[in-house]
């Protein structure tokens, strides 16, 4: 065993993962990330960003508790990727609030520490003034206040801290084996997707972080390992058009919510148990009606808005049968298969730092190393100071509009983006209008964030998630992303096809409005124009896009 | 306020534009409804006439070729209309569809010639102007700045493509690598391509260029020498014979630019296709607006037409919305050639896809009915494909007169004619016929509209 190259191997680059290897690589193990894909490209991708209060798991007092003490670490190490969204439940009569009751004091027993108020009843004049949308015959509101996180940008800046504690990250790595002695794993084996070879590397120990594909490598380490796997889908507006979040009950009693995220709304979400693989997982008609017909009864003009795409995850439940999703638990379970291997069940977003903490100190108690973990008290890059924007933009001549967005995504890193335009003012041309992005901070993401793909930028730094997905910026993002890589002219084309394909599976389902328009012109340009439909490059069709 | 016409055009693309310039030319009083900026002026210029059948991959050597297989096999695209006229016999379908399209090219082109825009091209065969992407696609006509004969035709042809610092919608040196790969991969000249990068500040400013900026930039008198500075070490250091630039080169003085350019290096100069926003689109527009003006037509931008009166089988009067006022028009004729979802003479939402105007019936492309469809049921997995997305070949089915039919397929009014995309049956991203149906059909709506006001006189 002493002569492993790593002393652990993580598997998935989801949230959940990239707190494992920060904490492993931060208690000084020696640490790998295998991703089969890129940081934050599953579960974790297609969340609402919601580091949640627990409010929704209130039967569960000790889960709440954690819930809202991991709220509190994290808003001390990443708050410069964090937003608050105050919360209006409108209710249009009293069964709700009488049958709902008890939230209000279990939300209201930990607000304190997280600086929010209690939770609170206000009039139908208040809920009016806070938001006009709301239905007239509202009667009263709850309100309340969550926090919600970037979950891109805190996988990549666990990713990136890891590696700057010594972690070695590896995107594109999916694991197909392990190397065994007697039952116990010795190392892992990977097909490296870039460079098209298979690669092992010895290892002390694996921690199974690969959301809902963890029962899939349990089984091949020759461990048993159950999930419930549940699709949730959202529906995405074109901008924040409501001024704070709004929940409401569903046809089937159910919570649905639509919170100003970002540049957008969010409508979420729908749970439907899945068996499907999730990569071929798009929105259907009735889950999209699901959530419009729900929001409807509270805000009744939201058909108004231009809705610009949807969004399909996959949720790796505890595996508890006989219960709707929503009364399953929220906790996470930390499984040792006593064969080298730990997984994960379970778990919330803002639980990913606590189930690292855990999984590390099974992890340090086996390797027989005392390290305390320190991931809650030392901040993620970017963290570490405020950041002036008034001041940049004067300095660097770029709209504080661009730089408060820039900021959102890397707080004080922003000033190594800037001190690129320095030498290149031309870079402080704008690539991606709708968030907006300027040239050089693609430029900077493509140097120090390993992207491989307009994907991954998008991912890094909101690259074509505006109202047009990406009509206008896809080209021109791939000709920087082939200057930066070096790539030849096919693999330029083929990275448009990519992203176009990529936007396409969450524009499809949910087309209709302007969205008919805004398509109707990215087939006129890529198709009609670029003659990108006839190109005979090597394209691999998506998961999404086989069978009929 | 009441106003009179004998010809009311709703859209000014291309194919309101052609319909309202013969109306008006024609000596019919013609007003021409324009809400916003029509597709046209986003396109890229190239008059497509029919590059590709549906989900074929091999593209046609000539829009007759093209047009011959429309004929035999796509009785429902707009091209074929023209073959069910009452006077077409038979067996002269195709030549009846081919010549209509000739005549109303050759229409273009000719009115064309002595405008910001002229074209060059011919009906004979499709040429393969090269894009900003570095790729190639087949078209009938190009504006005479847009593309370069000899480029292929030369052994030893040298192509430099040429961009500019701080314009984000061209990068010179992978679209040299595309250009330059598929070059080699077909076994065809040039067989030496390169990119370089020139400086430019048009009104002072060095980056987030776009476009029309540079456009407005090289009207300037004068501006393009501070190109031709640079550009000649570049040239002469290639040794390059043509030299691609976006396409930039002036709303107004392009050709005398590309002109200015050749004489000064001894190269050929010509523009790439590229994407919205637009300057040959804008071009083609204000040639287009150029033309319809010149011949007397009125042409009120900023107006919809948003509901009309009928009286006896026929539209007597279209109400048009402004900013500041609502008009009644008094007609004798309409043309609507409002386009597809783009210039919003279709909607969609969940319920169905509408024709917003007169409630017109609207049909997939195989003519089911698409009132009642979910526009995303008529799509493909794969965005970009042959295939294309079907939801944008729905759109309105007319008779042989171009007019718009009910369900029992007699026509909604005598005196209603559709033109250009909003017409059903045929994609024009995949098939590369956007502007060339509309041109057609703008030209054959017009004609028919011209003979039933005679008719009715």
């Amino acid at each position: 065993m002493s002569d492993s190259k790593f002393d652990v191997v993580v598997i998935g680059g989801g949230s959940t993962g990239t707190a494992v290897v920060r904490d492993c690589a931060m208690r000084g193990l020696r640490t790998l990330l295998l991703e089969r894909d890129d940081i934050a490209s599953a579960t974790v991708g297609t969340c609402a960003g919601m580091i949640s209060s627990g409010l929704k798991y209130r039967g569960e007092p000790e889960i709440m508790k954690m819930c809202s003490s991991e709220v509190v670490h994290l808003n001390r190490i990443a708050r410069h990727i964090i937003m608050k969204n105050p919360t209006l439940v409108p209710l249009l009569d009293l069964s709700v609030a009488a049958s709902d009751g008890d939230y209000i004091d279990a939300y209201s027993e930990h607000a304190e520490e997280r600086d929010v108020p209690a939770m609170m009843f206000i009039t139908p004049e208040a809920t009016l003034e806070i938001e006009p949308l709301i239905h007239p015959d509202v009667i009263a509101s709850v309100y309340y206040e969550e926090f919600f996180i970037d979950p891109f940008r805190l996988c990549l800046l666990q990713a990136l801290d890891a590696r700057n504690h010594g972690a070695e990250i590896k995107t594109y790595c999916e694991v197909i084996g392990f190397e065994k002695a007697t039952d116990e794993i010795r190392g892992v084996i990977f097909y490296n997707r870039v460079s098209g070879q298979t690669e092992t590397v010895s290892t002390k120990l694996v921690v199974n972080a690969a959301g809902p594909w963890a029962h899939k490598i349990a089984r091949t380490s020759g461990a048993n390992l159950d999930l419930r796997l549940n699709k949730g889908t959202h529906v995405i507006l074109d901008r924040r058009v409501v001024n704070v979040g709004i929940t409401v009950k569903a046809i089937d009693g159910r919570w649905v919510y639509l919170f100003p995220h970002e540049n957008t709304t969010l409508l979420g979400t729908t749970a439907l148990d899945t068996w499907e693989n999730p990569d071929t997982l798009v929105a259907t008609y009735d889950e999209i009606e699901y959530l419009l017909q729900s929001i409807e009864s509270i805000i009744p003009s939201i058909r108004e808005a231009r809705i610009i795409r949807t969004m399909v995850g996959v949720r790796p439940l505890v595996p508890e049968w006989n219960v709707p999703e929503d009364k399953v638990t929220r906790g996470y379970q930390v499984i040792d298969h006593e064969n080298g291997m730990i997984s994960f069940t379970g778990g919330k977003l803002v639980m990913c730092r606590h189930m690292a903490e855990a999984a590390t100190n099974i992890v340090v108690r086996k390797l027989g190393i005392d390290a305390k973990c320190t991931t809650h008290e030392v901040p993620l890059p970017g963290n570490e100071d405020d950041v002036d924007i008034e001041a940049l933009s004067a300095q660097y001549g770029i709209s504080m509009h661009s730089l408060e967005r820039m900021r959102a995504r890397r707080g004080t890193e922003m000033v190594k983006v800037l001190e690129l335009t320095k030498d290149n003012p031309d870079w402080k041309t704008t690539i991606c209008i709708c968030e907006p992005i300027i040239e050089a901070e693609i430029r900077y993401a493509i140097r120090n964030e390993f992207p491989q793909t307009l994907n991954d930028l998008r991912r890094r730094l909101r690259l074509g998630t505006g109202p047009c997905q990406g009509t206008f910026c896809t080209f021109k993002a791939a000709a920087i992303l082939s200057e930066e890589l070096d790539l030849e002219g096919d693999d330029f084309l083929v990275d448009i096809l990519d992203f176009r394909a990529e936007r396409w599976k969450g524009i499809r389902p949910s087309m209709r409005g302007e969205q008919l328009a805004q398509e109707e012109l990215a087939q006129g340009m890529y198709s009609c124009v670029g003659n990108l439909d006839q190109s005979d490059v090597d394209y691999d069709p998506k998961p999404w896009e086989e069978g009929n | 306020m009441d106003m009179e016409c004998d010809i009311i055009v709703i859209g000014g693309g291309m194919a309101g534009l052609v319909a309202g310039t013969i109306a008006s030319k024609n000596g019919f009083s013609t007003i021409l409804l324009r809400k916003g900026q029509s597709a046209t002026a986003y396109s890229s210029g190239a008059i497509d006439v029919m590059g590709y059948l549906p989900e074929a991959t091999e593209p046609f050597s000539s829009p007759e070729e093209g047009l011959t297989a429309v004929a035999g096999l796509l009785p429902l695209h707009p091209y074929s209309i023209i073959g069910y006229g009452e006077d077409v016999k038979p067996d002269e379908v195709a030549n009846a569809i081919i010549g209509r399209a000739r005549e109303s090219l050759l229409w273009l082109m000719t009115s064309l010639s002595e405008t910001i825009a002229p074209l060059i091209g011919s009906f004979e065969s499709n040429i393969h102007p090269i894009t900003i992407l570095g790729t190639t696609k087949p078209t009938c006509l190009v504006q005479k700045t847009m593309y370069s004969e000899t480029l292929e035709q030369n052994q030893d042809s040298v192509l430099l493509f040429a961009g500019f610092t701080g314009y984000p919608d061209f990068s010179s040196s992978i679209a040299a690598k595309t250009y330059l790969e598929d070059r080699i991969a077909i076994g065809a000249s040039p067989r030496k391509v390169g990119g370089c990068v020139l400086q430019l500040a048009p009104f002072g400013k060095t980056y987030n260029l776009s476009s029309i900026e540079i456009a407005r930039h090289f009207d300037h008198k004068d501006s393009i020498e501070d190109i031709i500075e640079q550009l000649k070490k570049q040239v002469d250091q290639f040794g390059a014979t043509h030299v691609a630039f976006p396409p930039v080169l002036g709303l107004k003085f392009a050709i005398e630019n590309k002109n200015i350019l050749e004489k000064s290096f001894g190269v050929e100069v010509f523009e790439l296709l590229g994407f919205p926003p637009s300057v040959p689109g804008m071009r083609l527009q204000l040639a287009l607006e150029g033309l319809f003006k010149k011949s007397g037509g009125k042409l009120m931008v900023g107006h919809e037409a948003i509901s009309y009166t009928m009286k006896e089988n026929q539209v007597t009067q279209v109400i048009a919305k402004a900013p500041r006022r609502e008009l009644t028009i008094n007609t004798k004729a309409v043309i609507l050639a409002s386009g597809k979802f783009i210039g919003g003479g279709l909607q969609g939402d969940q319920n169905g896809i509408r024709e917003p105007v007169f409630n017109q019936m609207t049909v997939t492309g195989a003519y089911h009915s698409a009132n009642d469809v979910i526009p995303s049921r008529y799509t493909n997995r794969v965005s970009i494909s042959p295939e294309g997305q079907p939801v944008f070949s729905c759109g309105l089915t007319v008779d042989p007169h171009f007019r718009p039919v009910r369900e029992d397929g007699v026509e909604w009014a005598r005196n209603l004619f559709a033109a250009g995309s909003i017409l059903a049956g045929y994609d024009y991203s995949t098939e590369k016929s956007g502007l060339g149906v509309a041109a057609t059909t703008g030209y054959s709506a017009v004609k028919n509209a011209i003979d039933a006001i005679k008719g009715v006189a």
